[in-house]
């Protein structure tokens, strides 16, 4: 009988929803015009119900949603009034998602971020094998990595051969 | 695998690299000049030059000597050896220098086949190699008895520690110290319990582990040998990992390298370190020989000569260079009946194969001792090289370099700075994790280790010179102590002259052995002091590295990003040819079945002319420029005029450097009062949007603007051709299509095929064109719906041969092939995209050099070939009058060629001094068969009036 180990990293990959960058200098203003308080600490996220901001710099947020949300379509009826960018880019990135017990030691192949020290909640713009990334620690042991949609299959490939070796377990 | 060969007496493990010398195992670690041999581990898996004395030896192990022919005992290169005289040091800088000729082709192919080190393999390397970055509190390089304190240390403070050992156990010379008490516990226990330690304390330990190379801001590479000690590795387990540690405080516990010592026939096999023997007896239960002789001129070879005695070996004598020898040394001596020699000179070994007898002086005269193994001493060298990477200053003292200060966050500990003692490392050790701790911020009480058994020994070593003709310094580069002096009798004065005129120190082994050696040696010639002539600098990687490690995951399809638009796969599906663009691969064109490329091309571009063509133009970089400042940003960017575009409206536009050349090209398209979407060349689009952000935070941070890349938000889709609008319009809807309402160079949102797009009426071809972008998860859908529509007018899907050849036809520019970053604007023909009124914009002020605007610049024309049948070659010269004597003055380059149906002949575009004014005349074009003469035209070649683009 063979013995059932739980696989060290499961790598799933799945459209994003809805997805808007904003940039604003009124980050308090646009967060009520939004009904969403936005984070001001970079790295950090809010979330209400299933909707995320991330900021990534002093000016800038990742925002999304499922698909069908109400902030769909919303970069073309933008309700904040100050001076701001809202641009859809919800076909621009595809989200991989690495979950298991090696889902850090797999990212580290890449990353050179310390993401085993990164805080469950957090996220940030970084790099995996030379490909930028938005990286988001949803859990322990879960990431959501946000690639651009051309260089998913080269960090795909990536993490299939990692896995392989995870499951070498040497 | 160098234990295995001793277990069985074989000492002769290969021949030197010049004079084919036998050679034998010298070393018990990384540091081994001689031992090198071939690995095959089956499956295409061969390594040559690895180290026997890293190699773990596992059933089905397959080694072969190397560098010898025909065989190991007898190799016909030895003759080198007698005809030494002829080839000192420097030899290939003289004597191969006549005739010039056969330098390539007669002398160095043989020197190198002579002199190679193992063969190379042929076959790609199967294996797999891996890479991990990694965090830690305290890294700890060395897991000695200073390492492994300093690590328990860090450990017990709470930091994250990281402990690397290039062997394949922890302890370091508490390995080969049984005698000891350390906690009033043996080594063995001690090493029990330290591992248990450690592990409870989740400290990361990496055995097989060598840390290469020490960059800067405490970032250390480290090379881990995952699987070369293992029968059957498990499927998918990688061969090596690079771990690039990235530590807040460095511990460097290397330890030290006993030198050999210098004196006639210290190369012959069974001549080797005194400590090597005592590790191979220690830690492999090996002994190197029955008979012994040890030749020292340092305390730690009499625990060799003791140890071996007491594992029941005859140590014939005890040679000190020394006069003054420790009481205490003299008693363990005289305890065993081991008989010690002070003061004495060796002279010379004798024996071929293997050591057979010393020959020494001394004041009792001169006399040969007979033995089978001979160990020696010459002191020890602190291993100061991951320090040295640091660029961290050295300070001689006491014969030997130690580190003085580096600008990195790191502690050097135990023999690596120069103590000397288990105890002294012990403590140091556990002075550098509490100083490691405290620099990230923790705190721990130092731990008072008690130690018993400890030998008296001192570190303190005297190096004689000895004379001879073979004194090797390096035994692997077969450099000797003759080619030390006679570079220095050649005028070399400084270590780094001398290591390049002698090879010293450049074999795989670096110098690990030599450096100091030599460094005496050319010291001594030199009449002055070592640090007077200098160390060497120390490079990484710390011992050899295979490529493999290297590139780890960048091989095959992971060896660079390939970006594919999605419209790829479909174009993969069809047939496509491809062509790399930047990082994207692009659909060149669409050959049907037995069609050659020109077939294809003059197919699609025939389609596209006369009915309609569809073109993915998805990898055209895009920038959404949004804010109140929108327009304001773009018109300070572009030449072109931008503040009255109206919304609904796009322009052509041209961006230029300071310097005032072109440097891309595009379409900026109005949305709205605060709303642009700007589109780059695909090369070019990462560049562009870098220069708006750089411009943005550095120049103009007061305009309220932002900029998204949204290059991947879109599948663009070009429609061109006279069928253009009949294929799209039944699709569209929110949006008259018409030329009145939707003429050339507009922009409007609307739904196409059902789904949302953003429609341009932009045109590259000189046909009616359309670009549809829409979301990318739409795309696909969205192509096969207008292919469908096109069908009835027998739509063809074309590449980018055929765009550049239609964009040709018209005159278009590429940027980067027509022009080559030295271009203006006017020199293009394109002048009147610079807004004339505009008080400023980048690279206005760049246009007003001299050297822009003065006469005779290269300018963009047009050539038809004599023979409307011959293609130039891009990148062919042209000259004014072939009949000149030579050199022939080049007055310009053709950069665009092509055979066009369109036009019924070849054409060609090129930049020529002048060129506008020379429209009419012939100018000439030397190639590889003759001079071609062509005409100068006006760049535009089909409908030069452009009537078809607003049909």
């Amino acid at each position: 009988m063979v013995e059932e180990t739980p696989a060290p990293i499961t790598v799933t990959t799945i459209e994003a929803g809805v997805r808007l960058s904003l940039r604003t200098a009124d980050s308090e203003g646009a967060g009520k015009a939004l009904g969403h308080p936005l984070p001001t600490k970079i790295g950090t996220i809010t979330e209400a119900g299933q909707r995320l901001a991330l900021a990534l710099g002093p000016d800038e947020w990742m925002l999304t949603a499922p698909a069908g949300d109400g902030w769909e379509g919303l970069a073309d009826r933008s309700p904040i009034k100050e001076p701001h960018s809202l641009v859809g880019v919800g076909d621009r990135e595809l989200v991989i998602v690495v979950e298991g017990d090696g889902a850090a030691d797999a990212l580290s192949a890449g990353c050179p971020r310390d993401v085993e020290a990164m805080a469950v909640g957090c996220g940030a713009r970084t790099v995996f094998d030379g490909v930028g990334i938005v990286l988001l620690k949803r859990a322990a042991h879960r990431f959501e990595i946000h690639v651009w949609r051309s260089y998913a299959p080269h960090v795909l490939h990536l993490l299939a051969v990692v896995q392989e070796e995870l499951e070498a377990g040497l | 695998m160098a234990s295995a060969l001793l277990a069985h007496d074989i000492h002769l493990v290969g021949r030197s690299f010049k004079y084919h010398r036998p050679r034998g195992i010298v070393t018990a670690g990384s540091e081994e000049p001689n031992a090198l041999i071939g690995i095959r581990r089956g499956d295409g898996r061969e390594e040559p030059n690895t180290r026997a004395t890293l190699q773990e030896v596992y059933e089905g192990l397959e080694t072969v000597s190397q560098n010898r022919w025909p065989s190991l005992r007898f190799d016909v290169g030895a003759v080198n050896d007698r005809l030494a005289r002829l080839i000192p040091a420097g030899f290939y800088y003289k004597t191969f220098m006549w005739p010039r000729s056969f330098w390539r082709t007669v002398y160095e192919p043989l020197i190198r086949r002579a002199a190679g080190l193992g063969t190379a393999p042929t076959a790609p390397d199967p294996d797999r190699y891996a890479a991990r970055y990694h965090h830690t509190d305290v890294l700890v390089v060395g897991a000695g008895p200073a390492g492994l304190a300093a690590a328990l240390a860090a450990a017990r403070s709470g930091a994250t520690v990281t402990l690397c050992e290039e062997t394949a156990e922890l302890g370091g010379s508490l390995l080969l110290s049984p005698q000891l008490k350390i906690d009033g516990k043996e080594p063995a226990a001690f090493l029990a319990e330290t591992n248990a330690t450690l592990a409870q304390s989740g400290v990361k330990t990496l055995c097989r582990t060598t840390a290469i190379g020490y960059d800067h801001q405490n970032m250390v590479n480290l090379v881990e040998r995952v699987s070369d000690h293992l029968a059957s590795p498990p499927n998918g387990a990688p061969r090596e990992r690079l771990w690039r540690v990235r530590a807040k405080h460095v511990v460097l516990a290397q330890g030290a390298l006993e030198r050999p010592l210098l004196f006639d026939g210290n190369d012959r096999p069974g001549v080797m370190l005194a400590g090597a023997a005592l590790t191979y007896l220690h830690r492999y239960g090996v002994a190197v020989g029955r008979r012994p002789c040890v030749v020292t001129c340092h305390d730690s070879a009499y625990r060799t000569a003791f140890d071996l005695h007491d594992a029941g070996m005859t140590v014939g004598a005890l040679v000190d260079g020394r006069g003054a020898i420790s009481p205490s040394l003299m008693k363990g001596a005289a305890e065993r009946g081991i008989r010690v020699i002070p003061g004495a000179r060796p002279l010379a070994t004798g024996g071929r194969l293997r050591v057979r007898a010393l020959t020494v002086e001394s004041d009792m005269g001169r006399e040969t001792l007979p033995c089978d193994t001979l160990l020696m001493s010459g002191g020890w060298t602190p291993s100061v090289h991951l320090f040295s990477h640091t660029k961290g200053a050295l300070t001689f003292q006491d014969g030997a370099f130690l580190p003085k200060t580096t600008g990195e966050a790191c502690e050097v500990a135990g023999a690596s700075r120069g103590l000397w003692g288990v105890g002294t490392a012990l403590d140091d050790g556990d002075r550098a994790g509490v100083a490691a701790a405290s620099a990230v911020g923790l705190t721990v009480s130092p731990h008072a280790y008690s130690l018993h058994g400890e030998r008296e020994e001192t570190g303190h070593s005297g190096q004689p010179i000895g004379q001879g003709r073979k004194v090797f310094t390096d035994f692997q580069n077969d450099v000797t102590q003759k080619d030390i002096r006679l570079a220095v009798r050649e005028g070399m004065r400084s270590v780094e002259h001398v290591k390049r005129y002698t090879t010293n120190g450049m074999a795989t082994d670096q110098g690990k052995l030599s450096n100091i050696n030599a460094l005496q040696v050319a010291a001594d010639a030199l009449g002055m002091s070592p640090p007077e002539v200098g160390l060497t600098t120390f490079r990484p990687p710390y011992t050899p590295t295979t490529f493999g490690t290297i590139a780890n995951y960048r091989r095959g399809a992971g060896f660079e990003v390939t970006r594919k638009t999605p419209i790829d796969a479909w174009a993969e599906e069809e047939g496509a040819v491809f062509e790399p663009v930047s990082l994207w691969r692009r659909a060149r064109y669409f050959p049907r079945a037995g069609e050659t490329m020109a077939a294809a091309l003059s197919r699609e571009c025939r389609t596209t002319r006369r009915a309609v063509g569809i073109f993915d133009a998805s990898t055209l970089g895009k920038i959404e420029v949004v804010g109140p400042d929108a327009a304001e940003f773009l018109n300070r960017l572009y030449t072109n005029p931008l503040l009255k575009l109206a919304p609904g409206r796009c322009r052509y536009c041209l961006l230029l450097g300071e310097d005032g050349f072109i440097r891309d090209d595009g379409i900026v398209a109005r949305l709205g009062e605060d709303r642009f979407h700007v589109t780059t060349t695909t090369g070019g689009a990462s560049h562009v949007l870098s220069k708006m952000e750089d411009y943005l935070q550095t120049e103009w941070p007061d305009l309220k603007v932002w900029l998204t890349s949204t290059t991947e938000e879109y599948v663009a889709i070009a429609l061109n051709g006279p069928d253009a609008r009949r294929t799209l319009k039944p699709l569209v809807e929110g949006l008259d299509l018409s030329p009145q309402s939707f003429p050339h160079m507009s922009v409007a949102s609307c739904q196409v095929a059902g789904v949302p797009a953003r429609l341009f009426r932009v045109s590259f071809t000189g046909e009616v064109g359309f670009e549809i972008n829409v979301p990318a998860r739409s795309g696909l859908k969205v192509w096969h719906a207008l292919l469908q529509a096109g069908a009835p007018y027998g739509i063809t899907p074309y590449g980018t041969e055929a765009m550049h050849l239609m964009r040709a036809e018209k005159g278009y520019i590429i940027v980067g092939q027509d022009t080559d970053g030295t271009m203006t604007p006017e020199d293009m023909g394109l002048a009147w995209a610079i807004g004339r009124k505009k008080a400023d914009f980048v690279g206005l002020r760049g246009l007003m050099r001299p050297d822009l605007v003065k006469e005779g610049r290269r300018q963009f024309v047009g050539l038809l070939t004599e023979d409307p049948g011959t293609v130039l070659e891009e990148g062919a010269q042209v000259v004014a009058d072939p009949l000149k004597p030579l050199p022939l003055p080049m007055i310009g380059h053709v950069t665009s060629a092509y055979f066009s149906d369109a036009v019924g002949r070849s054409i060609a575009l090129a930049v020529i001094e002048n060129g506008c004014s020379r429209l009419g005349e012939t100018i000439y074009l030397p190639m590889a068969d003759a001079f071609h003469a062509a005409t100068i035209v006006a760049p535009a070649f089909y409908d030069p009036a452009g009537e078809r683009l607003n049909g």
